[in-house]
């Protein structure tokens, strides 16, 4: 009988072997995920600092050539607030903000409770509902526009012929109307995305739940309100906090369709601030409302995230 | 002996090479409308094809949408980056010199003034200093819808502001949903009130740097434009969100409205949409004198650049006698002296002459470091005085902005 003896074989060592023991071995994975800190650090931790720092420092094209940029302290943040259109664009953030999360939400979770049902060609629908979020959003305001025309517009001969108007409207030209019109269009264009987070959530909610309810006698509203809600309300609160940001950030449909006029009438805080950094050069200025903003979007988002996880605790 | 052969040989390779080329050859960015360079067979190549056997130097284009061009020109010289040479519309001059962007090229340019028309030379200019030459120029003249004058019961088109209010009138017909002028709203607006300032006798900024917005002329220029719209309706909705020329055209295209005031680009345009749309074009309306408002694009150099002399050639190539040719051939108008001799004149298509013929009586934009500014408060005020604010408050109040402005 022949006894089979196992060779031990050693490995060469390697410059590599450093990694797999003692202190090497500890910073290995810190090694494997600098790469990415490093990238991370550059392209959202740099230009965020970078923007909030500007806030305090004088930054306007002559000083950036000459490359002496006083420090300024709170006087461009007192610039912002002496500007009468601050205060206006700060009331139009909240409109066009609740407006738009109010109404994509309240939609999009009417939308994902319809399609939510198996009825033949309900893939059809389901794409069919995609069709206003695929398309560039460049395309739709600029289709919305031309549907918007006091003249010749899709919208005012509809209005008129359904009896809701007796003459064609300038809704894009009336300081009275053009928020709320660029805000139809956002809502069209944001909707489509809060249906299908939903629609996914609803997917999710196990059968035997909704049945049990339906059996204790539980139906529309209340089935609604005290069965599915609570299912999917992590993902309402995501949805909720994207549309949120999204709509703050929502640049191209008020700036393609109004440029924030008439007037100012429909301009927000994120238009503003281009508007001193890219017409007036005036970055400083623009940092100051940029920085604003972010803090407004970190501490909204924050205690909303914060009021969902207190639900969920209780 | 080998290596003395390869030597040698590499060396008469590189002495034949520099024989070809007068001088060290640059290698320059130029940045340019995108009309200018539409497609490899637009007529700039041919010359700059021109140019780099002449001189040596290459010189990459690089095409910029006319709307994204000041934002990009700001953004990339800031930063230390951006083009050797750049077209850029004469309103941006100043502000971008006033940030030192642009180079001085006053010693270069001086024997060169004669060659030039001087509005558009002048629109080069900033404090005393050249920082551009003119590449073309144009200007805002009357574009009138023959067929529908003649059947508003008009022989002739409009010569002054009375005989514009009554053409603009008489064309308008609320049943067929006819008006007599489409017009811009905020800053296209803007653009086209100036010339009815200067009409008037008026100023916008003189030139110890006063403001004159708020003054009697201006306030009756402002007054009379938008009383066609808000008394006369003579104007359709557009005017209250028309935000670029195509928006600003299309009424007229439409066979909807009688006139509008543009420039040279209008002409493409309306043949492309309406090809037998019967217009034909006139100098502007006349108040207490003649005047237009003188646009165009302008090269500079960058300030700083690594080839300063090619640079500067480049520019002087594109822009000197060469241009009579080079802008015909994109239906522009050269800004050089040559090109408003009757003989050059006569040579242009006949819907182009009537802007040459005016030419004498353009006013560039002031030259100020913050008109970009100015010119968005002037468009301000337009959108409040066609919304029914009265001319002298809305434009006391941009009076005001302006002066906090020239202050700065």
């Amino acid at each position: 009988m022949t006894t089979r003896t196992r060779e031990t074989t050693r490995l060469k060592p390697h410059w590599s072997s450093i990694f797999e023991n003692g202190r090497g071995a500890r910073l290995y994975p810190y090694l494997l995920v600098m790469p990415a800190i490093l990238i991370a650090i550059g392209v959202v931790v740099y230009p965020v600092v970078s923007g909030i720092t500007s806030a305090f420092y004088d930054v306007t094209l002559r000083t950036l050539n000459s490359g002496d940029m006083p420090f300024v302290g709170m006087r461009n943040f007192e610039r912002v607030f002496a500007d009468p259109n601050f205060m206006r664009a700060s009331l139009n953030t909240v409109i066009w903000v609740l407006l738009n999360v109010v109404a994509q939400l309240g939609l999009g979770l009417a939308l994902a409770l319809l399609l939510h049902r198996i009825v033949p060609g309900i893939g059809f629908f389901r794409s069919g509902i995609l069709v206003p979020w695929v398309v560039p959003s460049v395309v739709a305001v600029l289709t919305w526009r031309w549907m918007y025309d006091p003249s010749v517009g899709i919208v005012n001969e509809m209005l008129v012929r359904l009896g809701v108007i007796n003459d064609y409207h300038p809704w894009l030209g009336d300081t009275a109307t053009a928020l709320y019109a660029v805000t139809v269009e956002s809502i069209w264009k944001g909707t489509p995305f809060v249906m299908l987070l939903l629609l996914a959530a609803l997917q999710l909610v196990p059968k035997s739940i909704l049945e049990a309810a339906s059996m204790d006698g539980a139906s529309g509203w209340r089935m609604l309100w005290h069965v599915i809600l609570p299912q999917i309300r992590v993902s309402f609160a995501i949805a909720a906090v994207l549309t949120f940001i999204l709509t703050v950030n929502n640049f191209n449909a008020i700036w393609l369709m109004t440029e924030g006029g008439p007037l100012n009438s429909s301009e927000i805080l994120f238009t503003l601030a281009y508007k001193y950094g890219f017409q007036r050069f005036d970055l400083g200025r623009a940092s100051a409302v940029a920085t604003m903003l972010f803090v407004g979007l970190v501490i909204a988002t924050t205690i909303y995230l914060k009021l969902i996880q207190a639900k969920e605790a209780d | 002996m080998r290596n003395f052969l390869k030597n040698g040989t590499m060396a008469v390779a590189i002495l034949t090479g520099l024989g070809t080329v007068p001088g060290w050859a640059d290698n320059l960015v130029l940045w340019v409308n995108a009309p200018l360079a539409s497609g490899p067979d637009a007529p700039l190549y041919a010359e700059l094809k021109k140019f780099e056997a002449e001189t040596g130097n290459k010189v990459e284009v690089q095409a910029v949408p006319h709307m994204e061009m000041e934002r990009n020109l700001f953004v990339a010289m800031s930063g230390g980056a951006g083009p050797d040479v750049m077209a850029l519309d004469i309103a941006w001059v100043a502000g971008l010199a006033d940030a030192g962007l642009l180079m001085d090229i006053t010693e270069q340019s001086a024997p060169l003034a004669s060659k030039y028309q001087p509005g558009p030379f002048a629109g080069g200019r900033y404090e005393g200093k050249q920082y551009a030459l003119p590449l073309y120029t144009n200007n805002a003249a009357l574009i009138v819808n023959d067929k529908m004058l003649a059947q508003a019961g008009i022989d002739k088109a409009p010569t002054t502001w009375g005989e514009l209010r009554a053409a603009a009138v008489a064309m308008t017909n609320a049943e067929k949903g006819t008006y007599g002028i489409s017009f811009g709203s905020n800053r296209m607006g803007a653009f086209q009130l100036y010339p009815f300032i200067w009409q008037a006798g008026g100023e916008i900024i003189d030139d110890k740097g006063k403001s004159h917005v708020a003054d009697p002329e201006a306030i009756g220029a402002v007054d009379f434009l938008a009383k066609l719209y808000t008394q006369d309706k003579a104007m359709p909705e557009s005017v209250l969100t028309a935000g670029n020329w195509d928006e600003v055209h299309a009424p007229f295209i439409q066979e909807r409205a009688g006139m509008v005031i543009s420039g040279d680009w209008a002409i493409a345009a309306i043949k492309k949409n309406a090809p037998n749309l019967a217009f034909s074009i006139h100098p502007l309306p006349q108040g207490k004198k003649a005047a237009t408002v003188i646009g165009g694009y302008n090269l500079a150099v960058r300030q700083g650049t690594a080839a300063p002399k090619a640079a500067f050639q480049l520019v002087e190539w594109l822009t000197g006698d060469r241009s009579i040719e080079l802008m015909g051939k994109y239906q522009r108008l050269s800004a050089t002296a040559a090109a408003t001799t009757p003989e050059a004149i006569a040579k242009l298509p006949k819907e182009m002459q009537p802007f040459m013929a005016q030419a004498s009586a353009g006013h560039p934009r002031p030259v100020v470091a913050s008109w970009s500014e100015m010119h968005g408060v002037f468009g301000n005020m337009w959108d409040a005085v066609i919304r029914g604010r009265p001319a002298a408050e809305a434009l006391a109040e941009a009076n005001a902005e302006v002066e906090n402005l020239l202050a700065r």
